[in-house]
């Protein structure tokens, strides 16, 4: 009888520690956030589980269909592969295109994901990019009445992608405080042990104590370099006047278009932008998403303030996001170097700008009843035929 | 007319059939090889860049300028942007009046101290209307401080919006002069 009720006993444990076991914490991002099972690093309103985003998959579907396009601000030419993508060297110069995404809702009003480049006189002193063409010009040539645009989401704050800002007076600006938060604490970052390369607007010399000027500087990976003053103060513009949301987190926009944060996944403050259109969800990425076939084939790429991990997370939004239809193809690039060929499939209705100075635009999805803007007869010359020219500018050499 | 039929017959022998072979296999190497590097995607081809001018190779006065410049130009942009980020941030509640109103005096303070160590250089004449310029707009971020910190006195937030044409007039300005004397301070991101 002992024995029976011992061999009961046994198997009753042995059963709880089996049982035990299998509720034992996994960290899943596959499920809410209850007790705090996000991955490592990943902060609350930067975390979003996976049924969360296959909710925003449902509601969006429900939601009216949008139309895409992507323009080229400008370009980056000859720019070494493994600076921007460490684990891809061929081949081993590329080049980069700073892609915008315009977004026309069903009211006939247009969203811009990022807004390109304001700062002409970089491009004309690094003399490593062409092809800047206004923002404002691009809509017109392409079909598009700039006057109908009613938002910007900035997928991050750096200077190639939210200049122009200024541009769109009466447009309301979108952009996590998170990013601006991080600029502002790593201002005044202290020196002491690092030479400034943390804080860097500038840097100093850790032996002599004296601040020194690029390139010794090396501001490209410090948390503050990309954010030009001029930039900040157009986002400020924006507050003052009562044009701006500072998200922190999701955010749903308009039914059909939804702000996810993929914090640090460039900057600390990145932030992604769903649409919902007739192809699927698509995913605009900015820098996060800086390069297609690194979402691809899983590869980090144009690494600033980026953990690593929270760009391979962003990533995964988008392939939860799309995982519906077209999956990674839906994923938008700001600088993926195949972008308006065929290799981006998405981008592969291609045409150069007419008189848009070789910048390029492409038609990704149109809504129905949307007429292509795709012009008839598209100039599709190859951009090493195309002269790009130097923009007037205010500064001589 | 047999000559000539003989003729090739007699240089067809195995021995110059193999110098043959060879001669064509290097030939058709080379060809490959050449062609090769030529379409070689090692390089993308490139949008073709308008020819421009380079920058003016710069005089030691002009160096020397710039270096004693590069310091202040650090304190100034910290300044402006921890003006304008702490203005955003007590917009959404994250800083406090009185956080804004010291981060505002040290900002004030800051562009007194640049404006009395740039009066203090003496710029090369080549590079006058850049001084000017930068000086102009330190004096345009300490009108726009000034104005921003009135809100402190009357309460009134309307001081901000009137503040603001000035700090963003002088932050185009240092963009500019900032472009031409130290081009890759912002690099590619």
């Amino acid at each position: 009888m002992i024995r029976k009720l011992l061999r009961v006993t046994m198997m009753l444990g042995l059963l709880a520690v089996v049982g035990g076991l299998g509720r034992t914490d996994v960290l899943r991002a596959d499920q809410d956030d209850r007790d705090g099972k996000r991955p490592p690093q990943t902060l609350p309103s930067g975390f979003e589980s996976t049924d969360k985003l296959l909710r925003d998959v449902d509601r969006a579907e429900r939601a009216p269909l949008h139309s895409a396009w992507i323009v080229e601000s400008s370009r980056f030419l000859n720019v070494p592969h493994r600076a921007f993508q460490p684990d891809v060297g061929d081949p081993a110069f590329v080049d980069l295109p700073v892609n915008v995404g315009i977004i026309k809702g069903p009211d006939g009003k247009l969203t811009l994901y990022d807004s390109g480049w304001k700062q002409l006189a970089y491009i004309f002193n690094w003399n490593t990019s062409c092809c800047w063409y206004g923002i404002r010009n691009q809509l017109h040539a392409i079909g598009l009445n700039p006057d109908d645009v009613v938002r910007i989401v900035l997928g991050h704050g750096h200077w190639d992608h939210a200049g122009q800002l200024s541009e769109f007076p009466d447009a309301v600006l979108y952009i996590q405080k998170e990013e601006l938060k991080q600029i502002d604490f790593f201002l005044n970052y202290p020196v002491d042990f690092n030479g400034g390369h943390i804080r860097a607007v500038n840097t100093i010399n850790p032996l002599t104590g004296a601040q020194v000027g690029p390139p010794q500087q090396a501001c490209a990976r410090s948390p503050v370099c990309g954010y030009p003053p001029q930039t900040v103060q157009e986002i400020l513009g924006k507050v003052l006047h009562g044009k701006a949301k500072i998200v922190d987190g999701r955010h749903e926009i308009a039914s059909g278009l939804v702000i996810h944060p993929a914090f640090r996944g460039h900057t600390y403050g990145s932030q992604l932008l769903q649409v919902n259109t007739g192809r699927g969800q698509l995913v605009f990425g900015s820098d996060t998403y800086s390069s297609w076939t690194g979402i691809r084939d899983w590869f980090v790429a144009n690494i600033q303030q980026t953990d690593t991990i929270q760009q391979f997370l962003a990533y995964e939004k988008c392939y939860v996001l799309t995982s519906r239809q077209n999956s990674f193809n839906n994923c938008i690039s700001a600088h993926e170097p195949t972008s308006y060929t065929a290799a981006y499939p998405i981008t592969s209705n291609w045409w150069n700008i007419p008189g848009g100075n070789c910048s390029r635009a492409a038609e990704l999805v149109l809504a129905p009843g949307e007429t292509t803007h795709v012009p008839a007869h598209p100039d599709r010359t190859p951009p090493s035929q195309c002269v790009s020219v130097v923009p007037p500018h205010p500064i001589t050499p | 007319m047999s000559e000539a039929r003989v003729g090739p017959r007699r240089w067809m022998t195995p021995k110059m059939q193999i110098l043959a072979v060879i001669f064509l296999s290097l030939v058709g190497i080379l060809t490959f090889a050449v062609s090769r590097e030529v379409t070689s995607t090692s390089r993308p081809v490139s949008t073709q860049l308008s020819p421009r001018p380079l920058r003016a190779a710069l005089s030691t006065a002009e160096e020397a300028y710039m270096g004693l410049l590069w310091p202040i130009h650090g304190d100034v942009e910290r300044s402006a942007m921890r003006m304008s980020l702490g203005q955003i941030l007590y917009k959404t509640g994250d800083l406090s009046r009185s956080e804004l109103k010291t981060r505002m005096e040290q900002a004030l303070a800051t562009y007194r101290v640049a404006e009395t160590r740039i009066l203090a250089l003496e710029p090369p004449t080549s590079l006058r209307s850049e001084h000017e310029q930068y000086l102009a707009a330190v004096r345009l971020f300490q009108e726009s401080a000034v104005e921003a910190i009135k809100m402190f006195k009357d309460g009134r937030e309307e001081h901000l919006l009137a503040a603001y044409p000035k700090s963003q007039e002088g932050s185009d300005k240092i963009m500019r002069v900032g472009g031409r004397f130290w081009p890759n301070e912002f690099p590619p991101n």
